[in-house]
């Protein structure tokens, strides 16, 4: 699955350590520790505000983060450490090509509206990977094919619907032959009944192997495709377990008045 | 009414030297004139783009991470949108005779041997004209680009910053061609005031239009005959301009719209900017969030 020819650890695909984040002074993210293993779907929950879409962001360095590390398959996340030891942002190529193994699905799609569908997908494969023409197109297509609109290859975002702009958005950062996919919260830009070939087309990518890391307020996604639900409140990592654990028997008050809340 | 039709006929019948007919047809098509208008196009297609381009330069420097570079830029507007432009004009002609290098300007290009010219420091006028005209212009053209960066989502520079693409390929293969969308109608208009205000460069004895058509009314005392000329040049100019923007407008927006859509346009009101108001479509159907989950 790695297109760039580097060795894959044998250690977790996501090892984030002691992640702190402040905005503004405002601590929202006070210490997270978290380790997704290959192969594993992992869905975070928690009310608006808990932090759980500044982590994801973190992890794909779209955020920096003020202490700690994250590590993605190995390989240090936005950061470097130099011959001395300390720990310094990384360079803008170097953040670049780290973030090309990893997807990321947006809550508002964030299609390229200048671009057809086709042309949204092929984009970076040829631009940061460098792959010909025909080649990306026929990779695009099949990916096209995979969540279902491939007859919609030519037509721009604007006429789309909200579920095929996502979908198309999934196929766009699966065209990067991503080791990781993460998704905050895909369907919560979504009129209700598109929210459901959204979620078929994760669960298919689940099933094939793809470890991710998914924010959603889906709980019958989370209930049915996760391995591990984890649930953070105001910054920290609150409680975590299997979905039927964390669904039938949540330990902690906190959980419990989020999960009675929501469900 | 009797005395305004007694004046109009009184003045078609006024001496010539004010208004002259035969001087009239004439010289509209005359070399001079012509030559006054290529240079006119000339000058402004070259300070347009050359000012685009400062202006795109302009808002990198205004966004840079390093306070003097952002202090340049925002002098450098401060200088050029506080000064009347016919002053840049004259400064910018005269500082190749200051810096001593005008005649030797004149010498290399050897206009005033090839087209008889006799008024000195020719070159320094048509070069400090143009680099008036354009150094100007990015000082409004950075507003311009700026607003129209601004305008596209801050999720579409990260979504192809997600996709592995630098901050550079980004903004030129994501951000800076929907950002030509918006900036094209404000473009446009900055086009059609380049193509008056190159009359400017007349201060800097450049034989444009306005200049052509001053010296001919000079020396034949026939001023009005000379200035019709000139205004009827002039709108030529600004109104093939404005089909030509039209025409660039509706391509911008094909992507976005119906082709059949925007052949219901009638052609007036095209060429007065609808196609962009009128048809383009939403770009995602705005669905009611809740509290858009950032922290």
């Amino acid at each position: 699955m790695n297109g760039n020819g580097q060795q894959s650890s044998n250690g977790p695909m996501v090892d984030a350590q002691d992640v702190h984040k402040y905005f503004h002074g405002n601590e929202v993210l006070k210490g997270i520790n978290m380790r997704v293993a290959k192969g594993e779907v992992v869905v975070l929950i928690g009310a608006s505000g808990s932090g759980k879409t500044t982590f994801l962001r973190c992890v794909n360095h779209l955020e920096k983060i003020d202490k700690g590390r994250i590590y993605v398959d190995g390989e240090l996340i936005g950061y470097q450490v130099t011959p001395g030891g300390k720990v310094v942002e990384a360079n803008e190529m170097e953040s670049a090509r780290r973030r090309s193994n990893i997807g990321f699905v947006f809550q508002r799609f964030n299609l390229f509206p200048h671009l057809t569908a086709l042309q949204n997908i092929i984009e970076a494969p040829m631009q940061v990977k460098g792959v010909a023409r025909p080649e990306a197109e026929a990779r695009a297509h099949e990916l096209l094919k995979k969540v279902g609109l491939d007859q919609k290859a030519d037509a721009y975002p604007a006429r789309l619907s909200g579920g095929q702009q996502q979908r198309v958005a999934i196929a766009r950062a699966l065209a990067m032959n991503p080791k990781l996919m993460l998704f905050d919260e895909p369907t919560s830009a979504l009129d209700p009944e598109l929210v459901g070939e959204v979620l078929r087309t994760m669960q298919q990518l689940a099933q094939e192997g793809m470890t991710m890391v998914v924010v959603t307020h889906e709980m019958g996604f989370a209930r049915e495709v996760a391995n591990r639900v984890i649930f953070l409140h105001d910054g920290v990592i609150l409680e975590e377990g299997s979905p039927e654990q964390m669904f039938n028997n949540p330990q902690q008050e906190r959980t419990q008045a989020f999960l009675k809340a929501i469900l | 009414m009797p005395i305004v039709l007694a004046t109009i006929s009184r003045a078609l019948e006024s001496p010539p030297g004010i208004w002259d007919w035969d001087e009239f047809r004439k010289f509209l098509f005359s070399r001079g004139v012509l030559e006054g208008v290529a240079i006119t196009i000339m000058l402004s297609v070259t300070a347009q783009i050359a000012g685009s381009l400062i202006g795109l330069g302009l808002y990198f420097l205004r966004r840079s991470r390093f306070i003097v570079f952002r202090g340049f830029a925002n002098f450098y507007i401060w200088i050029f949108r506080g000064t009347p432009l016919i002053v840049q004009v004259v400064l910018f002609w005269q500082i190749f005779p200051f810096l001593r290098i005008g005649n030797t300007l004149d010498q290399a290009f050897n206009f005033k041997a090839q087209f008889g010219l006799t008024n000195e420091y020719f070159v320094s006028g048509l070069l400090g004209a143009l680099l008036a005209l354009a150094l100007n212009e990015g000082a409004y053209m950075s507003e311009i680009v700026r607003a129209g960066i601004d305008a596209i989502d801050v999720g579409q520079l990260e979504a192809a910053k997600s996709l592995g693409m630098t901050y550079g390929q980004g903004m030129r293969r994501i951000v800076i061609p929907q950002a030509l969308r918006v900036i094209v109608p404000p473009l446009g208009n900055e086009f059609n005031s380049m193509l008056k205000s190159s009359s400017l460069a007349s201060a800097a004895s450049v034989l444009e239009l306005y200049q052509v058509t001053l010296s001919y009314g000079r020396a034949t005392g026939s001023w009005i005959t000379f200035v019709v000329i000139a205004i009827v040049w002039y709108l030529t100019l600004t109104t093939i301009w404005g089909f030509i923007q039209a025409r660039i407008e509706r391509r911008l927006n094909l992507s976005n719209i119906d082709p059949g859509q925007i052949s219901k346009i009638p052609w007036w009101r095209r060429m007065f900017g609808a196609g962009i108001r009128d048809t383009v479509a939403p770009e995602t159907p705005e669905v009611a969030l809740p509290v858009n989950d950032r922290r």
